[in-house]
């Protein structure tokens, strides 16, 4: 029995829970009326019907959940036992090569066999396939009805089904609630666990401090020593993401956020605010599109006319100036938002003595939003440096470790890419860096980020 | 003693002097506003008009009329058996070859997309009875005459674009290929088909998985939990999700997902997860600020007269806030619609010339499509590219007007 069918069965015999449950709950609820009791019935009749529904689905779904964890293995097992099974050959991997074409075969997800000694089980497997299926599916019947039936002797006018119900979705809720929590250990313990297995092959120190970056060589064969320094990487990602990037986008972020709130018409904010916005909202890897066919080619075309050597056509620049106007409106919103938390009296005060508009912008309201500005600022940083696409399609794969803007510069992201796109094999120093190189990147990004919020939520805090 | 102070003279050359300064300063401090705005909105514009300049072409393509003298062909097909397997056996390449040569000269062969073949198979598949008569053919020009086409190409392709034209065979049409084909070699038959229904399926996997447990883990935050350190870390551990770089999720799903899980690789199912687990903080927390703000009298009222707690939620608070979660989750999935990076790490960097059948077949993204069509060499991919950004940039404009209407139209101030 497939497991489609299985789950319809199922839901049909929850429907049937349901509505027998219901209406004999309402029977039930009318009799006790009748004997003019109204306080004798706890639940609403519908609670009833949930109660023998639940009992009915989840235990049965738990057990296939179990079961379908469980029966591959008890099948291999007795595939293992048939006679057919004798000729296999002694090595694990063609062993499972095979049973897995066997497996495939029986299931009808292939149509032939590759390996004579696989059609040779295809028969065995086919019956383990179908004995297991009709048991677990006989199995999960069985707990359906026996779980129905237990609740539904318990349906009685003082039975307090809502409770119980109640109870389950709280769980659930609870449940779901985890979900966030075990992301997180997964994030952690996923790249702890891979760069511990990294840095069993290279020291730590050498991939932090190292100034030499060339994976391939080290993939190569020509040993692991001095190939995984990250500073050029670190540099890079700092170069276009803390400073390329910053230098475009805190004086225009600030100066739309100032000019928006300050000076323009309630039309023109109206509709500036979200066109600034859409610049949040259009993929990255269109912008590194943009940046990698129209932004660089012209930079380096002025590189080249104003006669500086080594310009590249992947260049720090192009990528830091495209993910500067990205970061627009992070910085313009987050300044927006703190200059607005400016109290009005200090406004006031400032323009009635006297000072013009812009001198209390600058000597009154960016000084008191300035912590809300700075976190804003932290904030599209560690935005910046885990950016992705656009580095990829315009920063260039060079490890340099120049301050030429108009030089190729990678950084930690782009590197990720590359080390986890090329051939995959999960023992080589080469794949296991991305994941060092992950750790690092979701650490800073976190303390950035922690650090931020604290200076905003401890400066808000200080005109409440 | 202070010292005894003139009042100002307001009409002295200097002090004229000094607050002329400082108005050129407030106007120049305004302006420099001004300036960064319009900077900052040029930048969208010039963007936008890039893409459109480049893509939009990408809808169009030329076609040559080929006229197909089918009984005079040397084509070894039997009109009374017309197969899939015996057209393949046709050798209908070489015989579109000959035809072209026939009709259009010896160069025909870089006049002629390298796949225009499959035009005339097509033709042959709607109508067998084409075999036995002449029968005109538009069949797609190569990426060179494309682009002279449309005043791009080398100066011997214009100078055929202009004969073909004299010759009346030339004409260019709406692109439907690029609507229904998939990812291919060959810019003049590759389409976005394949990647759309990718990003479609990966897209529902993403919803099904993070608006249930978004809107209940928003649910037990605001509404059941008692400030503990245990849902400290819960919230502590969202915020952080959220903030998290997009490509960390895709290591995530690559060591748990593919390592450990061995769910299939390149799939959408794995994609939908990993997008998922980006997705849920975002509904997490535009579903808290929705929740926070239903009145409080709301809940007081319903318990008054005797809802349980979980009755108050479900049939009173959830329905009022239901439109501000629907907003968030439009959001969070435009979010998702638009990202790459992650996608990248689970493989879905793999050439797909199929559209994917079902969730755990290997599928590729609208935004993963136009990353590989911006690395093909062929100048024929640009124009592709931008057209498919033009589309996802469309779908993201919808889905942003959609949360937009949403939240102009539940709006409600209590």
């Amino acid at each position: 029995m497939t497991g489609p069918a299985i789950l319809l069965l199922l839901a049909g015999l929850g429907a049937i829970a349901w509505v027998s449950a219901r209406a004999r709950a309402l029977r039930l609820q009318t009799a006790a009326r009748a004997t003019g009791r109204r306080d004798a019935v706890h639940s609403l009749p519908g609670y009833h019907g949930w109660y023998v529904a639940l009992w009915t689905l989840v235990p049965a779904i738990l057990f296939l959940v179990v079961w379908s964890n469980v029966a591959p293995g008890l099948v291999t097992q007795s595939v293992l036992a048939d006679p057919a099974a004798q000729s296999l050959p002694a090595d694990a991997f063609s062993r499972s090569a095979i049973l897995g074409e066997a497996r495939a075969i029986a299931s009808g997800s292939q149509a032939g066999a590759f390996n004579p000694l696989s059609q040779a089980l295809v028969e065995p497997y086919r019956t383990a396939l179908d004995t297991y299926g009709i048991a677990g599916a006989v199995l999960a019947l069985v707990l359906a009805f026996a779980g129905g039936a237990y609740a539904f002797t318990r349906v009685r006018p003082d039975f307090r089904a809502r409770t119980r119900v109640e109870r389950l979705v709280m769980a659930t809720l609870l449940v779901a609630s985890l979900i966030a929590i075990i992301t997180t250990v997964g994030i952690v313990a996923s790249l702890l666990w891979e760069s511990f297995r990294f840095f069993s092959m290279v020291n730590p120190i050498d991939f932090l401090f190292g100034t030499k970056w060339s994976p391939q060589s080290a993939a190569m064969g020509y040993g692991n020593d001095d190939a995984f320094g990250a500073v050029p990487l670190f540099w890079g990602t700092i170069f276009i993401g803390a400073i390329i990037a910053m230098i475009v986008a805190i004086p225009l972020g600030l100066m739309s956020a100032i000019y928006l709130t300050q000076y323009a018409s309630p039309t023109v904010r109206r509709w500036m605010k979200p066109t600034l916005e859409m610049l949040a909202g259009v993929p990255t890897v269109v912008y590194g599109y943009f940046a990698a066919l129209t932004i660089a080619p012209a930079l380096r075309d002025f590189a080249v006319s104003i006669g500086i050597h080594g310009a590249s056509s992947e260049s720090a620049l192009a990528a830091g100036l495209v993910m500067g106007v990205m970061i627009i409106p992070f910085v313009s919103s987050m300044a927006d938002d703190s200059i607005a938390a400016v109290p009005q009296s200090m406004r006031d005060g400032s323009l009635a003595m006297g000072a013009t508009t812009s001198e209390t912008i600058r000597k009154v309201l960016i000084p008191a939003a300035l912590p809300g500005v700075v976190g804003g600022v932290l904030l599209a940083v560690s935005r910046a440096i885990g950016e992705t696409m656009i580095v990829v399609m315009a920063a260039g794969l060079a490890a340099n470790l120049t301050a030429n803007p108009f030089a190729s510069v990678t950084t930690v992201t782009t590197q990720i890419v590359q080390l986890l796109t090329g051939d995959q094999e999960f023992d080589s120093a080469k794949t296991l860096a991305a994941f060092a190189l992950g750790l690092v990147l979701f650490i800073v990004t976190l303390l950035l980020n922690i650090v931020a919020l604290r200076v905003v939520k401890k400066y808000r805090e200080a005109y409440e | 003693m202070s010292a005894v102070r003139n009042p100002t003279d307001w009409k002295s050359e200097a002090m004229r002097k000094r607050i002329a300064g400082r108005y050129a300063a407030e106007r120049r401090f305004k302006f420099a506003g001004l300036f960064a705005v319009v900077l900052s909105a040029s930048f969208l514009a010039f963007l936008l008009i890039t893409m459109m300049g480049n893509g939009l072409r990408g809808f169009t393509r030329t076609e040559i009329a080929l006229k197909v003298d089918f009984p005079a062909s040397p084509l070894l097909i039997d009109p009374n058996a017309i197969t899939d397997e015996a057209l393949n056996n046709a050798n209908l390449p070489m015989v579109t070859g000959e035809v072209a040569k026939k009709a259009l000269g010896d160069k025909a062969d870089a006049l002629l997309s390298p796949t225009a073949w499959i035009s005339i198979r097509d033709a042959i598949k709607a109508d067998p009875k084409i075999l036995s008569r002449t029968e005109t053919i538009n069949v797609p020009a190569s990426t060179g005459l494309d682009l002279a086409a449309k005043s791009q190409g080398s100066p011997e392709m214009e100078a055929a674009v202009t004969r073909l034209k004299q010759q009346g065979v030339l004409s260019t049409g709406f692109n439907w290929n690029f609507l229904s084909a998939s990812d291919g070699t060959d810019p003049t038959q590759v389409g976005i088909w394949g990647a759309f229904k990718g990003s479609l399926l990966t897209m529902l996997v993403t919803l099904i998985l993070s608006f249930p447990v978004g809107v209940a883990t928003a649910l037990y935050l605001e509404e059941y939990a008692r400030k503990s350190w245990w849902t400290d870390i819960i919230e502590v551990s969202i915020n952080n999700l959220a903030a998290v770089p997009s490509i960390i999720f895709g290591l995530l799903g690559l060591s748990i997902f593919l390592n450990l899980a061995h769910l299939p690789r390149s799939a959408a199912l794995v994609g939908g997860l990993t997008l998922a687990l980006m997705t849920m903080p975002v509904i997490v927390i535009a579903g808290r600020n929705a929740i926070k703000s239903v009145p409080p009298s709301i809940r007081d009222a319903a318990l008054g007269i005797g809802a349980s707690p979980v009755q108050v939620v479900f049939q009173h608070v959830l329905p009022l806030a239901l439109p501000g979660i629907l907003t968030g989750t439009i959001i969070g999935m435009a979010r998702a619609l638009g990202e790459t990076a992650p996608l990248l790490m689970i493989g879905m960097r793999a050439f797909i010339a199929t559209p994917p059948g079902g969730i755990t077949d290997p599928a590729t993204v609208l935004p993963v499509q136009i990353f590989l069509w911006s690395d093909e060499v062929s100048r024929g991919f640009v124009e592709k590219t931008s057209a498919a950004i033009i589309v996802l940039l469309a779908f993201l404009l919808a889905m942003n007007g959609l949360a937009i209407y949403l939240r102009n139209k539940f709006e409600t101030r209590w």
